[in-house]
């Protein structure tokens, strides 16, 4: 990763501005939804806490991307802290998060389109038909050039917020009913805590201030005030919007999956006008989360190719454009794929379980890094060091345990491909290599054997239909020879 | 010299295909799409054993396929900055 010496220009206005932006994107429009289905009338209180419990560890990010003003985010930090595996896997799940960002942000395209566009197709077909188009126009757009994607980020923040202030303020014109803000019961309490963990994504944006740390001016000032103000601004923003939703929207309307809460509380309280506005809305966030996560997540998918965990050709450049072509489409392939699910609470999920990993981690950086180099220069400084790095590390553990359990096997999955790649590193391809060679080749000699067992009637029973034994018996000729020549290349290949 | 890419190529290939295949081929026999299972003389008890198995062969085959490519990318594949 490049040492980056930039010049600090940027004050408090435009620290704020980039943490807005880099927090309001499509996890409002989708995930917000998921929240308040699942946390009911208490969702206020939810946005609250999963706030304060996102501004612990952008604390810790804001002290660590001022002493650490390296390209790469949490994965210089790591590397700064630990090196090694612990580095590796920062970046790994850094890159994860991005990858299911992105699919997020094509199913909320999807979604959002979908309610413009009336077609003749099947949910699901518009959903993968519309999920795999956002992503191959972006992913193209992407691969030629970024550079108008820059520049209209700013003018999207302001835009969003004056729609979303437009939203509330209808909204308290027409009438917001009183709802209880504290859950009541068992089964309240256990919603309450998992719509934290999906309110999650909608906050962690707020990490683009510490990346952007090395360029702003008085950092230690600027960063936490930003940090603070951010955190403030986006709880009373989120929450005014979920409240007015409650307020709009029945129980029965929130249970309904074909209704986005959202759109419809915006239709009720502007007229369809509104309804429109808030789905058109839906469809720019997407398109601008998309392009963020496709960016971010080339940059990783380099940064740990550079460092030897992911293949070469991922450092290719386009010769015409100059962009990270095969990267984009790299990570594209995997948008796709997870995107063609279309289950939103699924994706978010997996994206928020290596989120919360990655917060852990970054905290525990921090604490490392205070250890280990306590002489470091430091423009700003975690308050109330050691417990609020401590208290990140909990919090991110504990809502851990209230991730859907298929998107944490999941996520378990994707660590243990990662510990693979790092163990292919550090063994040395060549060597795991031969070893796959020699357990092909192995599988090749059973196969062999297994059909001399077959041709003698000692496996397969007589009974069944000479033409499927003899199917079967080439099949598995084919394949035993097939494995023994490939496992025989791979063992034979120069060491 | 080129004999042994083409070979390396081919392997590659054939190798991961084959790894695909047992796996869509695990799937079918534990859906029993086209009524496998009679048709192969397969004892439903035994059916875990052989998904198990075309897994394990699945995935082998497909790494082993994807050295073997890999290796013919790193050879002649695209120029790297």
């Amino acid at each position: 990763m490049n040492s980056l010496k930039k010049r600090r220009e940027l004050g408090l206005f435009q620290a704020l501005i980039i943490g807005l932006g880099g927090a309001i994107g499509i996890e409002v429009f989708v995930l917000l939804n998921v929240a308040i289905r699942q946390a009911g009338y208490t969702i206020v209180l939810v946005l609250l806490v999963c706030g304060l419990v996102n501004l612990l560890t952008m604390l810790s990010f804001s002290e660590l991307g001022a002493a650490v003003p390296e390209v790469g985010g949490e994965y210089s930090y790591a590397k700064a802290a630990f090196g090694g595996f612990l580095a590796f896997l920062t970046g790994w799940l850094r890159w994860i998060s991005n990858v299911f960002g992105a699919a997020l942000a094509a199913i909320g395209f999807s979604l959002h389109v979908l309610l413009l566009a009336q077609t003749s197709l099947s949910p699901l077909d518009q959903s993968l038909l519309v999920a795999f188009l956002s992503v191959s126009v972006i992913a193209a757009l992407a691969a030629l050039s970024i550079r108008g994607t820059k520049q209209i980020g700013t003018t999207i923040v302001v835009a969003f917020i004056a729609v979303f202030l437009v939203f509330i303020a209808a909204g308290i014109w027409r009438g917001l009913e009183p709802r209880p803000f504290l859950p009541t019961d068992l089964k309240q309490s256990s919603g309450f805590i998992t719509a934290i963990t999906y309110s999650f994504l909608m906050f962690l944006g707020m990490r683009a201030i510490a990346s952007g740390s090395a360029t702003l001016k008085n950092p230690g000032k600027n960063i936490p005030r930003a940090i603070v103000l951010s955190a403030i601004m986006l709880i009373v923003l989120y929450s005014g919007i979920a409240y007015v939703t409650i307020s709009t929207v029945s129980l029965e309307e929130l249970a309904n999956p074909d209704v986005l809460p959202l759109t419809l509380a915006a239709e009720k309280a502007l007229g369809k006008v509104g309804g429109y506005v808030l789905t058109v809305a839906g469809v720019v966030a997407a398109l601008s989360s998309l392009s963020t996560s496709m960016m971010v997540q080339s940059s990783i998918a380099r940064g740990l190719s550079r460092d030897g965990y992911f293949p070469k050709f991922l450092l290719s450049t386009h010769k015409r454009f100059g962009t990270a072509h095969l990267a984009i489409i790299f990570g594209s392939v995997f948008y796709i794929l997870f995107a063609a699910t279309g289950v939103v609470e699924f994706i978010g999920s997996v994206a928020v379980f290596a989120s919360l990993l990655g917060f852990a981690l970054v905290n525990f950086s921090l604490l490392r890094l205070r250890m280990k180099k306590p002489y470091m220069q430091r423009p700003f400084r975690v308050p109330l060091y050691p417990y609020t790095p401590i208290a990140g590390i909990a919090l991110s553990f504990i809502l851990l345990l209230f991730i859907d359990p298929s998107a944490f096997s999941l996520g378990i999955a994707f660590i243990g491909l990662g510990v693979l790649a790092y163990y292919l590193r550090m063994v040395g391809h060549q060597r795991i290599r031969i070893a796959f060679g020699g357990m092909s080749l192995g599988i090749g000699f059973s196969i062999a054997l297994l059909t001399y067992l077959i041709e003698i009637g000692f496996l397969l029973p007589l009974s069944i239909h000479q033409q499927f034994r003899i199917a079967v018996i080439y099949v598995l000729v084919v394949a035993s020879t097939v494995s023994i020549l490939a496992g025989a290349l791979n063992i034979m290949s120069k060491i | 010299m080129k004999f042994k890419r083409i070979a390396v190529t081919f392997f590659g290939i054939v190798q991961e295909i084959m790894g695909v295949l047992a796996v869509v081929f695990a799937y079918i026999l534990y859906y029993n799409v086209l009524e496998v299972r009679a048709n192969l003389g397969l004892l439903p008890e035994n059916v875990s054993i052989y998904l198990l198995l075309l897994f394990v062969f699945g995935f082998v085959s497909f790494i082993n396929g994807l050295f073997l490519f890999y290796q013919r990318l790193e050879n002649g594949g695209s120029s790297v900055s």
